[in-house]
């Protein structure tokens, strides 16, 4: 347990830290890279968490797609890549006054409900784990409980595919 | 080989029970989206009007089993309670088909005489209305934001359709950002009710969060879920204050568009706020009540307020589609102590809206074929060169002012009625005031518009009369006959009454 609380701690540290880089950078691929750093903590903590199949899709999803694609739109549409100084919004203090406001309003109600000692996860009778591994379990599940939605995103991956198609193409 | 292989997996997997009647409507609008994009994939460049009528039957072919649902008449619930079939969701999901039939008819001539992208307008139309269907039926977290992402990514892509254009592209930008910012704060909400719970069926969550049950119930934790999920979906019916989106996309989307985003869209963020103030935060009137209170307070006020000032007419159904968000949700106030009453009023209100909203698109359609404009002031005159079209517009404009014996007096009506009863509280009391005020204030813009009809000259001088294309002349009948139907009758109030939820 000791070692669970170091590492957690030790990967929070490390999201704060690029978090606040991600911000306050004035190059816009530096930005991008302490966005990748933030999430790759986040996968670390979901394995903290045992949760071995979300940390792999965070990995798969944001660092894989999302911030190539990021890179991608930033190497196409723009070609200051080096320090910008106009980087930093003019309005800065008061989206930073609205991000302290929000972090204590949600801060306070998590610790209002669970306070600072251990909560056991409340069990969902219908992820009970099968064989010992999460991932199994989340198979399970998408093909049970959660059948519709599984197949309705299936259609929203054809309806975005062939809409992006459109709107992208030259004619 | 590939058995032996399966057999060889040792696995507890349970197969689900799936119930396939009850899944139909769905099946057959997957397939029918799936020929749409077929079709258009193997006709001749030049031979239009085919995929829109496949769009068109896909979707009243979609309205025979749900109608042999509603013929059966048996409550159905799948996955644990997850997805289900009640007469809530059986009226709401015919009321949505019909509509999208409507943006079909509408559509016809405007995408077919743009030079838009035809197989694939009709293709994402028909994706945002499987989502509409599957949203009526969830009654579970995950299901019901896969539906609204199944809803709003095509409707993202349909506001910005005229890519070539400023305006266009604007309203595409700005509703999809707009729309992915409320996704993330009710995502977040919706991850504090699981946590909360342990559980995303409505049921489980509410019980968890309900009052009095002895699990720490009234945290700030759980209102911060609670409020998080409902301003997701205040969003998507624009109310105000997150309106600002509204009147720049309905402007600059296409006009069928507007008409779908602003009757089917908004229909739906009504449908998902039910499900999720009447099941799973039924324990919580004590910060839904207050919270849309405020919204409908607000909503109506700020919408006629901007509406009075509008010159294009696009704009001002935008800004008086807001309003009319407003009267919508002033039943949700009181879901306290008349959560019944609240229920019916808001279903009767969203069939009778759907039905004058679309058929004053419809005009503004058929008008701005021969004016090229969305001016209010271009509309001078029409009476005289088209006074049949004139009487229908003032059918449509007086019903949403809410005049007897129109369908809007009756929606109005429904207000009111689960406002003050069943018995008067200081809440309700106040805001049938407000409700009765904002109907006074919005019968002045309505009235201005069928004023220019009636009595203005003609701006240019040109009285060559109106062609109206088949389609659209169907839309229009439709919409007028549904319109006075819905007034005279008492048919909505009778399917509001009937759209209850399967008991929990």
């Amino acid at each position: 347990m000791v070692a669970q609380n170091v590492f957690f701690y030790l990967l929070a540290g490390i999201i704060l830290f690029s978090a606040f880089r991600v911000v306050t950078s004035n190059n816009v691929v530096h930005a991008a890279l302490y966005l990748v750093a933030v999430l790759a903590a986040v996968a670390a903590e979901y394995v903290l968490l045992a949760a071995e199949f979300v940390a792999a899709t965070q990995v798969l999803v944001y660092i894989g797609a999302i911030i190539v694609l990021f890179l991608f739109g930033i190497m196409l549409t723009r070609a200051k890549l080096g320090s910008d100084q106009d980087l930093t919004h003019p309005h800065w203090a008061l989206s930073a006054a609205t991000a302290v406001v929000m972090f204590g309003v949600m801060g306070y109600a998590l610790v209002d409900q669970f306070h600072w000692t251990a909560t056991p996860l409340p069990a969902d009778t219908r992820l009970v784990s099968v064989d010992g591994s999460n991932s199994a379990t989340v198979s399970d599940s998408v093909f049970t409980a959660y059948l519709v939605p599984f197949e309705v995103v299936s259609v929203l991956l054809l309806a975005a595919l062939v809409g992006a198609i459109v709107l992208a193409r030259k004619d | 080989m590939f058995a032996f292989l399966l057999q060889s997996v040792a696995s507890t997997f349970d197969r689900p029970a799936i119930d396939l009647h009850a899944l139909a409507p769905e099946f057959v609008l997957t397939g029918a989206l799936v020929v749409v994009l077929l079709v258009d994939l193997f006709t001749p460049k030049g031979s239009r009007g085919i995929v829109p009528s496949v769009a068109g039957i896909g979707i009243l072919a979609a309205m025979v089993p749900v109608l042999t649902l509603a013929l059966d008449g048996a409550d159905r619930s799948m996955f644990g309670g997850a997805y289900v079939v009640d007469n809530f969701s059986l009226v709401l999901q015919a009321m949505f088909l019909l509509a999208a039939y409507v943006v079909v008819l509408l559509s016809t001539n405007y995408v077919a005489e743009g030079d838009y992208a035809e197989g694939e307008y009709y293709f994402l139309l028909l994706c945002a209305l499987l989502g509409m269907l599957v949203m009526a039926s969830s009654r579970d977290l995950i299901t019901m934001f896969v539906a609204l992402e199944l809803l709003s990514i095509p409707a993202y892509m349909l506001a910005g359709w005229r890519k070539r254009d400023r305006r266009g592209n604007e309203a595409g930008v700005k509703y999809y950002l707009m729309g992915v910012f409320a996704s993330a704060v009710m995502l977040y909400g919706m991850s504090l009710l699981y946590g909360i719970s342990g559980s995303t069926l409505f049921s489980d969550i509410a019980l968890a969060v309900a009052r009095g049950n002895g699990l720490g119930d009234t945290t700030p934790l759980i209102t911060l879920g609670v409020v998080f999920v409902l301003i997701g979906f205040a969003f998507k019916v624009s109310a105000v204050p997150f309106h600002t989106w509204a009147p720049d996309t309905y402007e600059g989307a296409p006009t069928p568009v507007t008409a779908f985003l602003a009757v089917s869209s908004k229909a739906a963020g009504f449908v998902a706020l039910l499900q999720l103030i009447l099941i799973a935060f039924i324990g919580r009137d004590d910060v839904v009540g207050p919270l849309m209170w405020v919204l409908a307070a607000l909503t109506m006020t700020v919408g006629n307020l901007i509406a009075l000032r509008q010159t294009n007419i696009v704009r001002m159904l935008a800004y008086s589609g807001v309003a009319q968000a407003g009267f919508m949700l002033a039943p949700l106030a009181v879901v306290g102590s008349n959560s019944d009453g609240a229920r019916s009023a808001v279903v009767t209100y969203l069939l009778i809206y759907a039905a004058m909203n679309l058929g004053a698109f419809a005009v503004v359609l058929i008008v701005a074929r021969k004016t090229r404009s969305a001016e209010i002031a271009s509309w001078g005159g029409l009476f005289e060169y088209a006074p049949g079209l004139t009487v229908l517009m003032t059918v449509f404009l007086f019903s949403l002012a809410g005049i007897p014996p129109l369908g809007g007096w009756l929606a109005k009506f429904v207000v009111f009625r689960a406002l003050l009863s069943p018995d008067l509280t200081a809440g309700g009391v106040i805001l049938a005031v407000v409700v009765g005020v904002n109907s006074v204030i919005a019968l002045y813009y309505y009235a201005n518009v069928a004023r220019q009809m009636w009595m203005n000259p003609v701006p240019d001088g040109d009285r060559t009369p109106v062609r109206i294309p088949f389609s659209l002349a169907a839309a229009v009948t439709l919409s007028v006959v549904l319109t006075v139907a819905f007034g005279v009758s008492d048919l909505a109030t009778h399917l509001g009454d009937l759209a209850t939820f399967l008991p929990a």
